[in-house]
């Protein structure tokens, strides 16, 4: 059995890599909202999904142009990242402004139920306005980056088998690379990343000392929901079709990867995120094979919530946070 | 003109406080609704307008126990009789008996959401364990993996199911509490909803290896129930069960809410630190308000699924959930008649009003009036819908249609209390001294 | 006698100390005051009676059983009550329904009895109204009875934490800051109320407490906590005195000038 789970193992690896990557980007939205306003943004995972839908509607649009004959295929991904990122970016903060602050004093639980209204909300927008404009829900967009490249794993260790990826996965990989390290320099290194984590702090005294809450908070959303957009793009590049559901389960699954790696910790949540992709993957692909065939790779969702109670119930505080007493 | 002003409003706040006005004004209410349902046969308004009636009848200043005859009276004679002239019959008491359902799911869920503060996203998993336990002892799946008894059970068992599906819902909201209720506030939300999840994926793949809910092709053929050779098959008959489960849960939510349990509940939801030093078991309180709550989920569950005489894992979606939730949001979070109104509403919305909205606007576009898109049929429309109530109520009216009260004490009466006058100086002295003798705490 | 024994009691959150090394008794029908500067450790030392933190070191023991490691439902069993510095009322709920939550572990009314509405647990509920009428009564809230908790005044929130923390029926009260915010005319009703308590309702209390003039007025005993630590102990006129306890509240140099 060991043997087996070697051989697809680089495989594996590969297309944990991929997935966790998407929920890195993902769970840093929800780290962010989380650790500056003690909220759960259901909607987050419907943020990455009007990013997919945006993203993917602009490359259809360029194709219908006859623009991606002519453009390199880097530069149309580059202009589809940039427009999807800001257009996704202002919608979170329009939902912020709409749903969110008005309820900044009021129970956490009514703040929640927004949040799930506003995800309802968003998913049915995005499905109709598809569903008009293309007489079905489900798309398909343009593909690109679909050249296959081998990796020759078996010359490292006999019991590999080779692994393959589409050249979308190193896309993938190099984008939401490149916007966390974006992230993490922003947020340690600015001053308006120092404003946020002082917020995130003490929103009173910061407020005392100058710094203007609500401009930074509308900052986190734009920032969390830009990443979450950008990542819906990269999905729909890395597995071609999308529906407006998909937002839902990735969402949660994200927000595991968060609290995985301890919530408003933002290097925190990138490690969260590829953990739980490369576990999910290693699940899906040998769930069967451990359990001699009681559960299957349809297990695989039920396998992160089991990850997510787990990491509630023993290390509520995840792998990177810090124990919190509430103050009495 | 002035003059006339005056006279209507001092006939309307004479109707405020006059009982026996209110009285008569709601009896020609009811009468005129009954008949008009009674003589059109099939009038999706005069249905709905003497359901209305009740809304009517909560807002009067009568009596209780009066108030409790006249809705016995609309519900359990005049709504199936006038409605029992017409074609429609069947379909009036299938939203009759779909809205006693979810009213009492509803009311579950108000336990947990509204009065101890917990959310719960992923309710509808109780509400499927009810259904399958009984579904797979009333079809021949129990068989596949019990070597006794021969199966399916007959249609009498339906009645032991309902207490059967209630606790074993209960169980598995306790299952899924002892875990989840330990951790903060607000994660709770999201485990829930995986819960509702994992249950509905569960019970998608086990099928194999062996073979107990038939996976996604679900379970038919249910055997329906069955009381004193009668069997019940249309939901003209469902509607009497769902009647009977639901004036029992109204009932016990009734007597909870305004018990010790009640105040509880209420207690960890505004402050749990406080409500534990008050001597609350914090765990305890809320794992039983997990189970109560799952508990009317499962009964109806039994029911829902005797009636549907099929179950399959799309009945219990996360829209699922989320429905029941809007249904209590709506309502008033901890309201009790808000909760009732509040399921009934949404209930109806998505049984009738949006599927009659559908059909006249597919009508309108085939006789080329307007056009509107499939995409746009208010069928189709449930998240849009649902998704714009939870913001709004949220923002704009959390309370709800009708906001919870506290219950109101009569100061005079609990001075002179039930000791006699003379008694109560020398009464207060003892009891406000620790360990007197009738304090017994059996709970530890 | 004392009820209530302290001995080494250490809190550390993350390095840093909030209690150190804290030993004292608590004589039994005393009224105890706990003071000290700002960030001195006094309501961790509160939270740690009553259970709501877990001491990191050190002993707790009620009549010469250990409190320590017992959560706070337990230890409000064994009779140790409570009031809370920032207010914690149950607000959206009726004045005497708050008195009431505090009578729950005297209600024996069973689930099942609640359910069925047997006479039993209907008489009880009735009991319960007439019990948390009374206990409003003595402090003085029984006109408010119907009104929401939120919707008192400062002072009667105040009050009213103290009857709900009476409905528990404690052999020690605990009361964080409890004059705090009020008015003068309030705080001498507050002393008063304290009095009272203790002499009719046979109970021990602890507070912590701000203002001077009610400390020196009710307390036969104090102790001075100052950075996590016990700098001082005994009774009013001794701790006037104390040169450590000047210091810590006026400043180095404070104690030589005054004396």
């Amino acid at each position: 059995m060991l043997a087996e789970i070697l051989h697809t193992l680089p495989q594996v690896l590969i297309d944990g890599l991929a997935l966790g990557a998407i929920y890195a980007i993902v769970a840093l939205g929800y780290t962010m909202v989380y650790g500056i306003l003690e909220l759960i943004n259901f909607a987050h995972g419907e943020i990455f999904m009007t990013g997919a839908f945006i993203g993917t509607a602009i490359l259809i649009t360029l194709t219908g142009l006859g623009w991606i004959a002519v453009m390199p295929a880097l530069l149309a991904l580059l202009l589809v990242l940039v427009i999807t990122s800001v257009l996704t970016g202002f919608i979170g903060m329009g939902i912020e402004r709409i749903a969110y602050r008005p309820l900044r004093k009021a129970p956490k639980l009514i703040t929640l139920i927004t949040a799930i209204g506003v995800s309802f909300l968003l998913q049915d927008l995005v499905r109709f306005i598809t569903e008009v404009k293309r007489g079905n829900y489900i798309l398909t967009g343009p593909s690109m980056f679909t050249d296959r490249v081998e990796v020759k794993t078996s010359s490292v260790l006999s019991v590999f088998n080779d692994a393959s990826f589409k050249e979308s996965f190193i896309i993938v990989f190099v984008v939401a690379a490149i916007m966390m390290i974006t992230l993490d320099f922003f947020i340690n290194k600015t001053k308006w990343g120092t404003a946020m984590r002082a917020v995130a702090q003490d929103r009173d005294t910061s407020a005392l000392m100058g710094v203007n809450v609500n401009k930074v908070i509308g900052l986190v959303f734009f920032l969390g929901s830009a990443l979450g957009g950008a990542t819906g793009v990269l999905f729909a590049i890395q597995y071609g079709t999308i529906d407006p559901y998909i937002g839902f389960i990735l969402g949660l699954k994200a927000f595991t990867a968060a609290v995985l790696g301890g919530i408003g910790n933002i290097r925190g949540a990138m490690f969260g995120g590829i953990l739980l992709g490369v576990l999910e993957m290693f699940a899906s692909a040998n769930l069967t094979l451990m359990t001699n065939g009681v559960f299957g790779a349809e297990y695989k969702d039920v396998f992160a919530f089991a990850i997510l109670i787990l990491v509630l119930l023993f290390k509520p505080e995840g792998i990177f946070g810090k124990v919190v007493m509430e103050k009495v | 003109m002035k003059k006339y002003i005056d006279l209507m409003k001092s006939y309307t706040d004479k109707v405020k406080d006059n009982k026996l006005a209110q009285g008569i004004l709601l009896g020609t209410y009811i009468l005129v609704t009954t008949l008009s349902l009674y003589l059109s046969g099939k009038s999706v308004i005069a249905f709905l307008l003497l359901l209305a009636s009740l809304l009517l009848l909560h807002f009067t200043k009568l009596g209780r126990n009066t108030k409790w005859g006249i809705a016995a009276l609309v519900l359990v004679v005049l709504l199936p009789l006038s409605a029992s002239q017409g074609d429609a019959y069947q379909s009036y008491m299938e939203v009759g008996t779909l809205v006693g359902i979810y009213v009492a799911m509803a009311l579950g869920l108000n336990i947990v959401v509204g009065l101890a503060g917990l959310l719960d996203l992923g309710f509808v998993a109780f509400f499927a364990v009810g259904a399958y336990t009984y579904s797979i002892f009333a079809t021949p799946q129990a068989a596949n993996f019990l070597s006794f008894g021969t199966f399916p059970l007959g249609g009498e068992y339906f009645w032991v199911f309902i207490l059967i599906g209630g606790f074993v819902a209960a169980i598995f909201g306790i299952l899924l509490g002892i875990p989840v209720l330990r951790v903060k506030g607000d994660y709770l939300a999201i485990v829930t909803l995986g819960f509702g999840e994992i249950i509905r994926i569960v019970f998608n793949n086990l099928d194999r290896p062996i073979n107990i809910t038939n996976g996604a092709m679900g379970l038919s053929s249910i055997t329906p129930p069955k009381l004193f050779g009668l069997t019940f098959t249309f939901p003209s008959q469902f509607y009497y069960i769902a009647l009977v489960i639901l004036v029992l849960t109204i009932f016990v939510v009734r007597r909870l809410e305004y018990s010790k349990i009640g105040r509880a509940w209420k207690a960890v939801r505004e402050n749990d630190i406080a409500a534990q030093s008050m001597g609350i078991h914090l765990v305890r309180t809320k794992l039983t308000a997990f189970a109560i709550g799952a508990s009317f989920s499962g009964m109806m569950g039994v029911v829902f699924a005797a009636k549907q005489t099929f179950v399959d894992p799309t009945s219990f979606t996360l829209l699922e959930s989320i429905t029941i939730l809007v249904m209590v949001l709506l309502g008033g979070m901890g309201s009790v008649p808000g909760v009732i109104l509040g399921a009934a509403i949404m209930t109806i919305l998505n049984m009738q009003v949006l599927t009659e909205l559908t059909n006249w606007l597919n009508q309108l576009s085939l006789n080329n009036v307007i056009s509107i898109p499939d995409a746009l049929s208010p069928a189709k429309m449930q998240r849009f819908i649902f998704g714009a109530i939870l913001i709004l109520f949220a923002l704009y009216r959390p309370q709800g249609l009708i906001p919870a009260k506290n219950p109101i004490f009569n100061a005079a009466k609990l001075k002179n209390g039930s000791t006699p006058k003379g008694q109560e100086k020398q009464k207060q002295e003892v009891s406000l001294k620790k360990e007197s003798a009738s304090y017994v705490n059996l709970d530890s | 006698m004392s009820i209530l024994t302290v001995k080494n009691l250490t809190k550390r959150f993350d390095g840093l100390v909030a209690n150190q090394d804290i030993s004292f008794d608590v004589a039994k029908g005393s009224i105890t005051a706990v003071i000290g500067p700002n960030g001195a450790g006094k309501t961790t030392f509160f939270n740690m009676v009553t259970g709501v933190y877990k001491p990191t070191e050190g002993s707790i023991m009620m009549e010469g059983q250990s409190l320590v490691g017992l959560k706070p439902h337990t230890i409000s069993r064994k009779g140790i009550a409570r009031t809370f510095q920032n207010i914690r009322l149950f607000g959206s709920i009726s004045v005497l329904e708050n008195v009431m939550v505090g009578l729950h572990n005297h209600l024996k009314g069973s689930l099942l009895g609640i359910m069925l509405s047997l006479p039993s647990s209907k008489r009880e509920e009735t009991f319960a109204q007439e019990e948390a009428y009374r206990i409003l009564e003595y402090v003085g809230l029984a006109e408010f009875l119907n009104d929401e908790a939120q919707s008192l005044s400062y002072g009667a929130q105040r009050r009213l934490e103290i009857a709900r923390a009476l409905a528990t029926k404690p052999k020690i009260l605990l009361l964080d800051e409890p004059a705090a915010g009020m008015n003068p005319r309030e705080t001498k009703e507050l002393t008063d109320l304290i009095f009272k308590m203790r002499e009719e309702l046979d109970l021990t209390i602890i507070l912590i407490e701000h203002d001077m003039k009610l400390v020196m007025e009710i307390s036969e005993h104090i102790i001075v906590l100052d950075h996590g630590e016990k700098i001082a102990e005994g009774n009013p006129e001794e701790i006037r005195h104390n040169p450590k306890v000047i210091e810590a509240y006026l400043g180095t140099g404070a104690a030589s000038t005054a004396s």
